[in-house]
């Protein structure tokens, strides 16, 4: 009861919060949606109202070369009224899809899958933070809420990842799956995270139903779920759009081929202006490469735990994709938490953080400087993101650190607290 | 090998502790030094045109002989329109513009700020150039009053005379805009805000004539009345909003074109003799500094500079045998160099302090040493970061934990777990942080920072005084009572408070590095005011040593800290500003109020948002000492 209570309070406030945002700052969500630490091409508002209003007008939303987003988001939008004249029911759907977002953050904490699970049990297991806590710090994290006031469509990818790993978690591999494939079907990324969610589902159903799962018809099974469901999206998409696959090309081919070279806070855009064209290609295929490669690696090392894999593929995600937002970073720094128990021997925090908090306020400073005043230039800019991708990896490679010497320890207890090396 | 782990070694070593207030003193003396070293030939250079295009004084000027006539009888109608009504006046500057044959239109402007309303009409011509296709202007303002209060008769007389010169020509690349704005800083705001359409339309008319974008606009003050008087120098001020400057190119082109072409020589803020000594030097950079870091209006020039137009202010000083026509000559020959631009001016330097008419530093070599005062405060606070993970010695230890009766106990319980079953010794270990305490005092001492930002910013300029007298007196008591409340009703820990002055120095740190890149001297000053709240600390409450004498000490101590953080805290050091350059108060408050109503002024954002809850932390830090 008492935690009812509690989770009442945590999601009134943030409710509040953001709604009081809405209202007392009116040209604060327009202002923030043109920042390009927020709005990338491929999920900006802005973009999306001007596919809207293509669509409404029964016109190809991606006649023009603006609008990057995937098709099913535009019935979604054209049921609201207009954003510039009644902003509440938008600012209200955005709210809310953070809050749904907790929930699962919630359900996750709550199965204390972080800790505990079939293959690994930590010995830190009691150094948790509450679930409550651990929501808190994903709605009142100053990045989700300027997310959240920006109104990009990342945060629905967002919270369809939450969910699919709190259903996976939970041992609801169907719906985890579905979640899984919405998300991909919006961001392209998250199919990515298909096998170390693969291990959770598995770990989840074997807990629910307390008896080991069939690996291979387990497999063969989720694999044909999330393919029926993507297929099934994409073909949805197909039929909404005049029974054309246009959109595939205006969308998942932005994301491959990065045509759109808008500033970010990743480290494709100001690459790809300075590459050769006759290099394109190839580099493009080098950075994409890279970026999946983590995938194999992660889950089949910490198979033991797949939803750090996950956790970790999310932080590496946020730092190299074509796109990156802070609301990838809010995502990631969201789930971090549920491994507190690994935080006592993660070395660099302290720095990292503060090398985000620097990040965070000189890269608008150097973009005011760049684009506004005009007395700087573009690699001021990339130099801040330069630093913010450092200090991004350093949290992602500490935490896996920290993550690995707290497995090494199980299996070698005496060595605890003993100074180590990594060579 | 063995060297590496030495090192290593080296790094548990409780001693490494002591080290961070030492490099943090050492930051901050390098960082001064090395500003004083700036003025030396060795560290600054002479000023040099970058803009192939400009070619400052390459051309003959022909503005004289029966101009003069013309400028002198425009003097007088000048004159005679100083005791009209505004309508009047404007009516009578729109017939001279329009019989010179140009485009003109006004624009009317009411602002309010601390009660009281400011407004006026500003009057504007453009000269479309002829060889022009209206994507480029240039802009000639003289306000009708100058920044002394004085009617400027000679500069509106001369700007009117040149729109007639002007026109006549065949050379004009760009459009030419003429304005003549009510006031010094109010109406070029209002017309510059118009011209971009970033003006509130219920305060500020909308402008119904415009060109091209503005390449460079250039301010005349010359307050020399119907009778004219000859001038020595003439005065370049080139601050802007906020403390961004517009392209040293413009100013180089404005002193080649009037020492060299026209043989006036230039003088810059305020320093009317300049030797070239090293103690000039330094005092017109220090004296740059000041400006830039007040961040205000200190010209018409001053608000096109945030639109990205360079643009500066020439005014006439002195006693000496130049007259108008020269003045005239110097305006025609730069104008003749900025029509020659083939894009906006971007070659030479946007950020430098100059120390000469023809002698600066630029943002490399002065950078370090504001970036080195803003290190300073993250040293220290890495340093404290550390400080609070090492276990407190055992009989610290005890005490605390006693004087926390509220504290959970799982928590305790899985400290000591840590302590038994983690550590082999103590060095090694690292305490769990509680954090929760301090972060939210810090945020709450951010959040609190809004008050004071909006009370100066809104009061109406009769309550203005009280209000600063009222809110002084408050912030001295505020961090004592708030101490007292703490320690009475939730003692903080040793680490806690630790943690609370490395979260706040963490920020100020933060802060000021981002502000060094867009406004240098702001940065620099606040981090030196701000400096010693590097190397306070609460006094420590020894239990082990319970002698009387060792308590009185700590007071004493505590005493003498929070004295001298009276002193520099930020109502504490615009009381002495004010007292030192004899400037009242209230002008100080009222024209900041202005200055962010109508001009945008960021300064106080800075002083109430980043130094007031930085001082206030580190205060209330101090102040536990006491209790």
């Amino acid at each position: 009861m008492a935690v009812d209570k509690q989770r009442a309070l945590l999601f009134g406030g943030a409710a509040a919060l953001r709604l009081l945002l809405f209202i007392a700052f009116p040209s604060l969500p327009d202002f923030l949606t043109g920042r390009v630490e927020i709005s990338t091409p491929v999920t900006s508002f802005k973009r999306l109202q001007e596919g809207l209003f293509l669509y409404t007008r029964d016109v190809s939303p991606y006649d023009g070369g603006i609008f990057h987003q995937a098709p099913l988001l535009l019935p979604l939008f054209s049921f609201l009224p207009d954003p510039s004249t009644y902003p509440f029911a938008t600012n209200l759907l955005y709210t809310v899809i953070d809050l749904l977002s907790a929930n699962a953050l919630l359900q996750i904490a709550d199965t204390g899958i972080s800790v505990s699970n079939l293959r690994f049990t930590s010995s830190r297991k009691e150094l948790r933070w509450s679930s409550i806590l651990i929501a808190a710090t994903f709605l009142f994290n100053p990045f989700t809420v300027l997310t959240c006031i920006a109104r990009p469509t990342s945060v629905f990818t967002n919270s369809a990842v939450f969910y699919a790993v709190a259903k996976a978690a939970a041992g609801f591999h169907i719906s985890a799956l579905i979640s899984l494939a919405v998300a991909s079907y919006l961001s392209l990324y998250p199919i990515l995270l298909l096998p170390p969610l693969l291990l959770l589902a598995q770990d989840g159903l074997s807990r629910r139903k307390a008896q080991p799962v069939n690996t291979s018809s387990f497999v063969m099974n989720s694999v044909t779920t999330f393919s029926v469901a993507c297929f099934s999206l994409l073909g949805i998409s197909y039929l909404i759009t005049d029974s054309s696959w246009e959109f595939i090309s205006s969308t998942y081919g932005v994301q491959l081929l990065l045509p759109d070279l808008t500033p970010n806070v990743g480290l494709w855009w100001y690459f790809f202006i300075e590459m050769f064209d006759s290099f394109r290609e190839f580099f493009l295929g080098v950075f994409w490469l890279h970026m999946a490669s983590y995938m194999g690696g992660l889950t089949f090392r910490i198979h033991k735990q797949p939803l750090f894999a996950i956790i970790c593929l999310l932080g590496i995600f946020a730092i190299f994709q074509p796109y990156p937002s802070i609301a990838d970073t809010s995502l990631y720094l969201a789930l971090l938490p549920l491994y507190r128990h690994v935080f006592p021997l993660m070395r660099y925090t302290f720095f990292a953080f503060a090398t985000l908090l620097y990040a965070s306020f000189l890269g608008p400073a150097f973009y005011y400087l760049w684009i506004y005043a005009g007395s700087g230039n573009a690699n001021f800019f990339y130099a801040i993101t330069l630093v913010w991708s450092l200090g991004l990896s350093v949290i992602v490679a500490d935490s896996l650190y920290a993550v690995l010497r707290d497995e090494w320890e199980v299996e070698r207890p005496e060595m605890k607290g003993k100074e180590v090396r990594q060579i | 090998m063995s060297l590496q782990s030495s090192i290593l070694g080296l790094r548990r070593d409780p001693r490494l502790l002591k080290v961070p207030p030492y490099l943090s003193a050492l930051c901050i003396i390098v960082g001064v030094v090395w500003l004083f070293l700036l003025p030396l030939n060795e560290y600054s250079r002479s000023t040099y045109v970058s803009e192939n295009a400009l070619l400052p004084g390459q051309v003959h000027t022909y503005f004289g002989g029966s101009e003069h006539n013309i400028f002198r009888a425009y003097r007088h109608e000048v004159a005679g329109l100083a005791d009209k009504s505004i309508e009047e006046r404007n009516q009578k500057l729109l017939e001279i513009f329009k019989s010179a044959g140009l485009k003109v239109a006004t624009q009317k402007y009411e602002y309010q700020s601390a009660g009281k309303t400011t407004g006026g009409e500003n009057v504007y011509a453009i000269l479309q150039g002829p060889r022009a296709d209206a994507t480029e202007a240039i802009a000639l303002v003289a306000a009708w009053t100058t920044m002394n209060g004085e009617i400027n008769h000679s500069g509106v007389a001369l700007v009117l005379t040149l729109a007639r010169y002007f026109k006549r020509w065949s050379l004009w690349s760009k459009d030419l805009i003429f304005i003549i704005s009510s006031d010094s800083t109010a109406g070029t705001q209002a017309w510059v805000d118009a011209y971009h359409n970033a003006h509130d339309p219920s305060h500020v008319e909308s402008l119904p004539l415009k060109s091209g974008a503005l390449q460079g606009a250039l301010a005349i003050e010359y307050p020399a009345g119907p009778w004219g008087h000859r001038f020595d120098k003439i005065h370049i001020v080139y601050d802007g909003i906020n403390g961004q400057l517009p392209n040293l190119d413009l100013i180089n082109t404005a002193v080649s074109v009037s020492s060299q072409q026209i043989g006036i020589s230039t003088c810059l803020q305020r320093m009317w003799k300049h030797g070239d000594s090293y103690e000039e030097r330094l005092q017109t950079m220090l004296r740059g500094m000041i400006n830039q870091g007040l961040g205000h209006a200190s010209g018409p020039h001053s608000s096109f500079i945030p639109y990205h137009i360079d643009a500066i202010t020439l005014q006439t000083v002195g006693d000496g045998w130049h007259d108008e026509m020269s003045l005239g000559r110097v305006v025609e020959s730069l104008f003749r160099s900025l029509n020659n631009l083939l894009e906006h001016l971007h070659q030479s330097f946007f950020f430098y302090l100059l120390m000469q008419s023809n002698r600066f530093v630029s943002i490399g070599t002065y950078l370090p040493s504001a970036m080195l005062i803003a290190v300073n405060f993250t040293i220290t606070s890495i340093g404290l970061w550390i400080k609070s993970g090492r276990p407190e010695k055992p009989a610290t230890k005890i005490a605390s934990t006693d004087s926390k009766p509220d504290s959970k106990p799982d928590m305790t319980i899985i400290k000591q777990n840590g302590m038994t079953a983690l550590v082999p010794t103590a060095t090694f270990s690292v305490v769990e942080r509680r954090m929760f305490l301090p972060l939210a005092f810090v945020g709450a001492a951010h959040f609190l920072g809004i008050l004071p930002l909006y009370l100066f910013n809104h009061a109406p300029a009769n309550t203005l005084l009280p209000t600063f007298q009222t809110f002084a007196a408050s912030s001295l008591a505020l961090p004592l009572l708030t101490a007292f409340a703490l320690s009475r009703f939730r003692p903080p820990t040793t680490q806690e408070t630790v943690l609370i002055q490395c979260f706040s120095l963490l920020f100020l740190g933060l802060f000021l590095s981002a502000l060094a890149t867009l406004n240098f001297s702001l940065s620099l000053l606040i981090g030196l005011l701000a400096a010693p709240l590097t190397f306070i600390r609460r006094p420590s409450p020894s239990t082990t040593q319970s002698q009387p004498s060792s308590s009185a000490m700590r007071v004493l101590l505590s005493v003498a800290g929070l004295l001298l953080l009276a002193v520099l805290s930020p109502s504490g050091v615009v009381f002495a500003a004010t007292k030192y350059w004899n400037t009242p108060l209230v002008d100080v408050l009222l024209r900041a109020s202005f200055g962010w109503q109508v001009h945008g002024l960021w300064t106080q954002v800075v002083v109430w948002l980043v130094w007031w809850p930085a001082w206030f932390c580190g205060t209330v830090v101090m102040a536990l000492g006491l209790f």
